[in-house]
């Protein structure tokens, strides 16, 4: 393992159409240590594939530099960059055997067909393809047409692997089985892979490090709790999922804490952190995990604990999920406001669509958003 | 758009203009040139500007003649074409339930696309003749006495031999487009209560219109630019625009025929565009 | 059409399991079509084996060579085989450049550049403008440049004028399918332009290739409005054709629409078999794996 060598650093990138009328990415400032697998995350259309095609080399940036292992290496060809990018389509030559697929690099290199048929089948072994090896792209599986251009890509052993969308061709059962398989490959080539997609969980389960982007900016980037348990701002909470965003105006401050007043709730507490800059009438977007979120009747006038806080609803709906329950309620007026009730607990609590309830969680679990 | 594109893309489109340049451009260039000249009566041509040419043209009755003759031919040749192409596209699109079958069946009708098409004008006729095989077989059965002298040498003739001929420029592309119409979009019609005549004039036509396009533009430009089928099939007594233009270079009369010829140009370019505002033909063949 | 039947129903169509009584209208019209298609072509092939009392109409008078013979002959029918050997070596260069430029423009027109449109109008204007007006412009133009004209120059030229937008049409169609993911990717696995072309796009394009040749040839081997007045002194077939249907009236006619057929169905026959071949040379390469 070449240490040093698949670092990535991503410094003031950006890339405009039209001298500037129009941009795909801007000010993309990121570092990617050598060894480690990332993931841009984002809706389509956010600039994501082409920060992939630029560290590929397949499209320059405007301004900035890309360096990889230090070196910048804009405005030099793919193999020059030690890079490989396995597409979206995976773009597999038809025509061509899985042997000579995975082969091509090796061909194009001037390998004689001995030498470069035997690396090729190790590398078929490696993605366990032996009895494939002689069959055309199309008569293969989607999961192994992905088995195949993984291969391929990765024979020339480049320092960074790139992938593009690399599961979204493949049906739910088969993408949770190669999304696996990925992180497996990742871990023996102990290379840098970067990997784009718009699929939250595919992020969450596979990333050393999440890049959530938008409209050609970055978010946040972190490891995958880090972003999952602490959004920066409303974007992320909403994108990444899982949490209740509630806007509302500070009322009172107290110390380490504010009260916050909403639309269509009542007062409740949000820790405030040291050095804050918050003031009384200010606009405040918190967020609080949804299963961090507990519900009581509200009949039942419950003594809570001084650490906690509440806000009052009615039960809209119910929605079994297995190990957990999510119950919808009508706290917030244009965010979903939602608990992730553990499955137990939901039965022993007896909720029905439209009881008025208590919505109860630590005010320590809360989080401030930009 | 890089410059690095545009280098690219002129480099590959040079050889078709190193093509069309000379061998369309030019030409083209050179015959609005002539038709603007004097000329002697004998070939020669001289240098002076007149307008002369086309005020005999505009000013002759036989232009109009010519051109209500060619248009008719155009027109009835569109006509059964373009119902016959239909038919036959929409046979072997829907009806036809193997898509192998229907692929070799379309390729039935495409062969004779590569055979020459002269040869399968005269093919005609041993078939119309006075003594061909529908006069004798008709007197034969006793349905008529005397042979049906229209099938030959007349405009009849001249419209059979062209359906013949560019059919397949309707059956080609009809067939591709509705190749292309989605068959869950036709099933969803049905779910919704549709019956199969509101299919056919709501989904199937509308979706159709741009293969009908693409094949009347060549079935229009091709007749219009045609005088062999119009020559032989009507045995000389009819005659078409540009029958009549190349008997004027026949008799070296160079100003005259360019003019023609530069008006029947202007007008089958404004038949093609005018097909064009239906359909975005680049778009069509590109997808 | 009895294989069909047991196939699932995939055409939206027809519902349930009988067939809809257009079916069968259609069914008859299209045969009627298909014979008329064919039809008459048999009949003056069938009328060019007659012998020497043969004449233009059924029936068959004996049966013989004879009007084949007299095509060789190069007697009163005139020059039929030079012309045919003309056609052929004219189809054949037409067919070549014809390949190669649309493959060139082909590759052009997948991405917009500056003047796309203009030069795609253009080509279509070549297309749909009235070729013996384009054959007279080159005849003219030649003659005031001082240039004979020949059927490998002028000729050339003014079938190229149609033959070359007619495969870039074509071209398109092929292209459709082509994914420029392909390219790119031969690309990132280090293969230089001219590599991801000769191991790439032209294998995988080969079929569509062998396509637009088959469409150079037939078009050019017919041609005839173009032809017309840049041949030059020497005939090609169809204007030898042409020459006969206006003077000879003989079943010697047939028998030139006869051997211009046979040609005509050997280009398709090795067309189609070309294109077979490169399919199934692919598929063979896995046959080894199974």
């Amino acid at each position: 393992m070449n240490t040093g060598k698949g670092h990535i650093e991503l410094a003031g990138i950006g890339k405009s159409y039209d001298d500037g009328a129009s941009f795909a990415v801007q000010g993309i400032n990121l570092k990617i240590p050598d060894g480690s697998y990332c993931c841009f995350l984002g809706p389509s259309g956010c600039g994501k594939s082409t920060i992939l095609r630029m560290i590929a080399g397949h499209e320059d940036p405007t301004e900035g530099k890309i360096l990889i292992g230090g070196e910048n290496v804009v405005g030099l060809a793919p193999v020059e960059r030690r890079t490989a990018m396995m597409f979206q389509s995976y773009a597999l030559f038809p025509h061509l055997s899985v042997r000579d697929n995975i082969a091509f690099a090796l061909r194009v290199r001037g390998l004689s067909v001995k030498d470069r048929n035997a690396k090729a089948d190790e590398m078929i072994e490696k993605v366990h393809l032996g009895e494939f090896a002689n069959r055309l792209p199309g008569q293969l599986s989607g999961g192994q047409q992905q088995r195949v251009a993984l291969a391929r890509a990765a024979i020339t052993e480049p320092r960074v692997l790139l992938l593009d969308e690399p599961l979204s061709a493949l049906d739910e059962h088969l993408r949770i089985q190669m999304r696996a398989e990925l992180r497996r490959m990742q871990k023996d080539l102990g290379i840098t892979f970067i990997h784009v997609t718009h699929t939250q969980m595919e992020a969450i389960a596979l990333s050393d490090i999440v890049v959530v982007m938008d409209k050609g900016h970055i978010r946040q980037a972190g490891s995958a709790r880090d972003i999952y348990s602490a959004p920066r701002d409303r974007y992320v909470a909403e994108f990444i999922g899982g949490q209740n965003v509630l806007s509302g105006r500070i009322s009172d401050i107290d110390k380490g804490t504010a009260r916050l007043g909403g639309d269509t709730f009542g007062q409740i507490v949000v820790p405030l952190p040291e050095g804050h800059r918050k003031s009384k009438g200010e606009k405040l977007d918190i967020a609080i995990r949804r299963d961090d979120v507990d519900l009581r009747p509200v009949a039942a006038q419950p003594d809570l604990p001084p650490s906690a806080t509440s806000i009052v609803g009615r039960v809209q709906a119910i929605e079994y999920q297995g190990n957990y329950v999510k119950v919808q309620i009508d706290a917030a007026e244009n965010d979903d406001f939602v608990s992730f009730m553990p499955e137990r607990k939901f039965y022993e609590a007896g909720l029905t669509v439209g009881d008025a309830v208590l919505a109860v969680w630590d005010i320590q679990h809360t989080q401030l958003l930009a | 758009m890089s410059p690095g594109r545009n280098l690219v893309g002129w480099l590959n489109v040079t050889p078709l203009l190193l093509v069309l340049i000379p061998f369309f451009v030019i030409p083209i260039c050179v015959v609005l040139a002539v038709s603007f000249v004097e000329t002697d009566g004998f070939g020669g041509l001289y240098p002076v500007f007149t307008l002369d040419n086309y005020a005999m043209l505009f000013r002759s009755d036989l232009t109009l003649r010519l051109y209500a003759a060619t248009l008719k031919f155009t027109l009835l040749t569109l006509l059964f074409t373009s119902v016959i192409g239909f038919w036959v596209a929409y046979f072997l699109v829907f009806h036809v339930r193997s898509k192998l079958i229907a692929m070799g069946l379309f390729l039935v009708c495409t062969v004779p696309f590569w055979t020459s098409n002269i040869v399968r004008m005269i093919s005609w006729i041993p078939l119309l003749g006075k003594e061909g095989l529908i006069n004798t077989g008709l007197q034969g059965v006793g349905i008529i006495n005397e042979p049906l002298e229209f099938l030959l040498f007349s405009s009849f003739s001249v419209v059979v031999a062209y359906v013949h001929q560019l059919t397949i420029f309707m059956i080609v592309p009809i067939f591709n487009s509705m190749a292309r119409i989605d068959k869950s979009v036709v099933e969803a019609a049905l779910d919704a209560g549709a019956s199969r005549l509101d299919i056919m004039r709501m989904i199937i036509l509308p979706m159709s219109r741009s293969g009908i396009a693409l094949g009347a533009i060549f079935v229009t430009s091709i007749v219009m630019g045609d005088f062999f089928v119009v020559k032989v099939m009507s045995g000389g007594g009819t005659a078409s625009v540009v029958g009549a233009f190349y008997e004027d270079v026949g008799v070296l009369q160079y100003p005259t025929a360019a003019a023609s010829a530069i008006v029947l140009t202007l007008v089958v370019m404004l038949l093609v565009a005018a097909i064009l505002r239906v359909v975005d033909i680049r778009k069509e063949i590109t997808q | 059409m009895s294989g069909a039947k047991k196939t699932s129903r995939k055409s939206g169509t027809p519902r349930g399991n009988g067939r809809p009584w257009t079916f069968y209208a259609l069914a008859g019209f299209f045969t009627l079509y298909v014979i008329a298609l064919y039809g008459p072509m048999f009949s003056i092939y069938l009328l060019s084996f007659q012998d020497l009392k043969g004449g233009l109409v059924f029936p068959m008078r004996g049966f013989s060579l004879h009007w084949f013979e007299e095509l060789f002959m190069q007697t009163r029918t005139g020059d039929f085989s030079g012309s045919f050997r003309r056609s052929i070596g004219l189809a054949v260069l037409v067919t070549l450049f014809t390949v190669v430029f649309s493959f060139t423009a082909g590759l052009a027109f997948r991405k917009r550049f500056w003047g796309d449109t203009a030069v795609f109008y253009l080509m279509i204007a070549s297309l749909v403008a009235p070729g013996l007006v384009l054959g007279i412009g080159i005849g003219i133009g030649f003659n005031l440049l001082g240039f004979q004209t020949s059927w490998y120059t002028s000729a050339l030229g003014a079938q190229l004028s149609w033959t070359l937008p007619f495969g870039i049409l074509v071209m398109f169609a092929v292209m459709s399918v082509f994914n420029s993911d392909w390219e790119e990717a031969a690309r990132d696995l280090g293969a230089t332009r001219w590599q991801t072309t000769r191991l790439i796009v032209l294998p995988i394009l080969a079929p569509g290739l062998v396509a637009v040749a088959l469409f150079g040839f037939t078009l050019s081997y017919d041609e005839f409005a173009r032809t017309l007045q840049t041949a030059g002194p020497l005939n090609t077939l169809p204007l030898e054709i042409w020459s006969m249907t206006l003077n000879v009236t003989s079943p010697a006619l047939y028998a030139l629409g006869t051997v211009s057929t046979i040609v005509s169905f050997f280009v398709i026959g090795g067309s189609l078999y070309l294109i077979t071949r490169i399919r199934r040379k692919r598929a063979a390469s896995t046959a080894a794996g199974e």
